[in-house]
């Protein structure tokens, strides 16, 4: 009883240790892990005092069974990649050697970078799925908040805890409304959404040419158009000016990210919308029967996908490059697509997964400059972890065949 | 308007034939595949799987033709991952068609720097198909269509063929009607005794065949040598084709020209810089035009029933 009345207390030192804990893990200070741990423990001991030692143990079951699947999977891609290199006349063992110490160490601060955009856009088609929709045109959202972060960011002028959330919000709002047109046509005329927002990423990527050559700045003989740099001001706040020692390309665009994935997972499960959306998702007409307005949910989660996907262009504009360049073919989208499946939509998985494909794209590169394997092998185990979720749709199919099996017997045994 | 008129000559409709056959190969392909219920997306990864293939064959036997072979098998061969995965597995088209993109060009990558050493382009093959390129006596004399039509290289041939053979498989045949019977009423199908698993295998390899053929006509005959990224997006175009043509065999030849046009039309006005337009306004067009079809604003374009949709035979026992 008297546990319950210490529950801010409690959340308010799990929030802060996971916090400093995280901000000093991207800052690549690895303590930091430390903290994040005593955090995950003081979670169980609050959740099993709270609620009783069996809860907390069963927690912990579910999260650990959760990460089977997963686990499986990317373990047996790498082995399959393993066997692939050594056919090929590579050594396995060195190149996974420096693969995960560039990835996980001395390219920590790369593979960040690398994760945070791919956040944003893994959550905005894990949302998306969730309401049974497949947003492939994130990419497109993508170019539309990066080609608005940089007009704003090149002429907004006021401080930075002013501009920087107003930036977000408007490129986010500005990408959410690129889908306007595919979630009406949705649900006017039924047009597939993966059709049109395909579609619409293609036209994003360019008309986005056109809006940056109108923006100003320079083509540098056989380098793409870029622009100019955006106002300084508008940069999103480096590791380094917390940590002097962190890399100085690291910025706080991670933390925004974990912090969006979080407020997704609140939505979808302690919300009605969340409930509504999730609802849709399962089954259109059972939903429609409860009285759920299945029309305006698939628009507003449409929508809200592309805002999300937005932020990952923001992210880049303010976080890291700021500037545009023309031509840009980030590829987030796809990968976004990558990242959410392997979390099997879960917003709270897509951050892990999206460190899981930052770290190996880091750690291609390092790898491929240190022991001259090819990084592109690290497209191929992607490739293999993503088909090994078909795996698991073979494992849901016996396991489904399995059950069926077992309850006919047991009927035919009445 | 002197200046417009300058590029609306022969050469463009030549360029817009050249610059729409690996949209029409890929798009009848697609078209196929559709019919038989199960949608893809994987075009694009599949020609550059094809472009790939034929260009290393072409390179080390010297012969574009087993070149034209080996990019039509390989594009086969790697559609049947999509057909195991959507029709054995039951896996979302969808999502199996985006991971069939990632994948190819992850093999790609890494077979370039195997066997090239680097990646980008590879090494150039000694002929390529464009050299057999033949002027049909007596047609090619016709002005305008005859350059345009019968002057042309082996897979543009092909492909006009292939067009034709598609029209008559889907509307003629048995083996056509029970594929389009797997898109629309797969049960009913079923009823009468064939299988809808292998109609729709064979929809699926149809379009891997041909989707193979238009990477191997990138590679091979517009061009020399393989260079990563050379679909550059035409896997979609070709599904936008096929989604504006209206799931049909004619319909996305005549969108595979448009847009194919479109895309010539572009070209020369950037070359030679006749109107202040942007180029990109005439790049997107195919896109808008798929918009506008599924919207139906500019006919009612319709996919087959059940296309998309998963198909489970409850056997007996199981």
């Amino acid at each position: 009883m008297q546990i319950t009345k210490l529950k801010p207390l409690f959340y308010t030192v799990i929030v802060l240790l996971a916090l400093v804990g995280s901000l000093m893990y991207f800052a690549s200070i690895f303590s930091g892990i430390l903290l994040i741990l005593a955090a995950a423990v003081l979670y169980f001991v609050y959740y099993g005092l709270s609620v009783g030692k069996g809860a907390s143990k069963a927690l912990a079951l579910s999260f650990l069974k959760s990460l089977l699947i997963p686990v499986i999977g990317v373990a047996s891609a790498l082995l399959i990649g393993g066997i692939i290199m050594a056919v090929t006349g590579y050594d396995p063992v060195t190149a996974y050697k420096a693969l995960f110490y560039g990835g996980l160490v001395k390219n920590w601060s790369v593979s960040v970078l690398n994760a945070a955009p791919l956040i944003f856009t893994g959550l905005s088609i894990a949302f998306a799925f969730k309401a049974g929709l497949f947003n492939i045109g994130a990419e497109g959202q993508y170019y539309v908040g990066a080609v608005v972060a940089t007009f704003l960011g090149l002429h907004f002028n006021m401080p930075a805890l002013l501009s920087i959330p107003i930036i977000f919000l408007v490129a986010g709002l500005l990408a959410a409304s690129y889908n306007f047109i595919p979630a009406l046509l949705k649900v006017k005329t039924g047009a597939h959404e993966v059709i049109t927002t395909m579609m619409f990423a293609q036209i994003a990527r360019y008309l986005s040419s056109i809006f940056i050559r109108g923006m100003g700045g320079s083509s540098d003989g056989p380098h793409p158009y870029v622009t100019d740099p955006i106002l300084k001001s508008n940069w999103l706040l480096k590791m380094k000016s917390i940590f002097p020692h962190a890399n100085y390309r690291v910025h706080i665009g991670i933390l925004i990210a974990i912090g969006m994935a979080l407020f997704v997972q609140y939505i979808l499960t302690r919300t009605k919308f969340g409930f509504e959306i999730r609802a849709v998702g399962q089954n259109k007409d059972a939903a429609r029967g409860q009285g759920i307005k299945v029309g305006r949910n698939i628009f507003i989660a449409l929508l809200f996908a592309g805002f999300l996907a937005g932020f990952s262009g923001v992210n880049q504009v303010l976080g890291l490059d700021h500037k545009l360049y023309e031509n840009l073919n980030a590829g987030y989208g796809w990968d976004g697509i990558s990242v959410a499946l392997l979390a099997s939509n879960n917003p709270i998985g897509v951050i892990f997964t999206s460190l899981l494909w930052g770290v190996l794209a880091a750690g291609g590169q390092y790898m491929s400059r240190t022991v001259q394997t090819p990084n592109s092998i690290v497209e191929i185990i992607k490739g293999i972890i993503l088909f090994l979720i078909v795996a698991k749709y073979i494992y849901i199919h016996i396991g489904h065949k399995f059950k069926n099996k077992k309850k006919e017997e047991r009927e035919a045994v009445k | 308007m002197s200046g417009i008129a300058s590029i609306l000559n022969t050469d463009l409709l030549v360029a817009t034939i050249r610059l729409s056959t690996p949209i029409t190969l890929a798009a009848i392909g697609a078209t196929i595949c559709e019919r038989s219920g199960i949608v893809n997306i994987a075009m694009e990864g599949i020609m550059i799987i094809g472009a790939f293939f034929a260009a290393v064959a072409a390179l080390y036997t010297g012969n574009p033709w087993i070149g034209l072979l080996a990019g039509v098998a390989a594009g086969g061969i790697f559609s049947l991952i999509h057909a195991v995965a959507t029709i054995t597995f039951h896996l979302d088209h969808v999502v199996s068609g985006a991971v069939m993109n990632i994948l190819s060009f992850g093999i790609v990558r890494y077979l370039m720097v195997m066997i090239f050493g680097h990646p980008g382009t590879s090494d150039a093959i000694p002929v390529g198909l464009k050299a057999y390129q033949f002027a049909i006596p007596g047609l090619s004399k016709i002005p305008v269509l005859g350059p345009v039509f019968f002057d042309q290289t082996p897979i543009v041939y092909m492909s006009f063929v292939l067009v034709i053979l598609t029209l008559i498989f889907l509307k003629k045949t048995k083996t056509g009607l029970h594929l389009r019977a797997a898109g629309e009423h797969p049960l009913a199908l079923e009823t009468i005794g064939v299988s809808v698993y292998k109609m729709r295998y064979l929809g699926v390899f149809i379009s891997g065949l041909l989707s193979g053929l238009a990477g191997a006509y990138l590679s091979i005959e517009n061009s020399i040598s393989f260079t990563e990224g050379m679909a550059n997006g035409r896997g979609f175009i070709a599904l936008a084709a096929m989604i504006s043509g209206g799931w049909s065999a004619i319909g996305s030849f005549v969108a595979a020209l448009f847009f194919g046009f479109a895309d010539a039309f572009q070209v020369r006005m950037q070359v030679f810089k006749v109107l202040n337009i942007p180029s990109e306004i005439f790049i997107i067009f195919p896109y808008v035009a798929t918009v506008l079809a599924v919207a139906g604003l500019v006919r009612k374009s319709r996919p087959p029933k059940a296309d998309g949709i998963d198909f489970i035979i409850e056997k007996e026992g199981a």
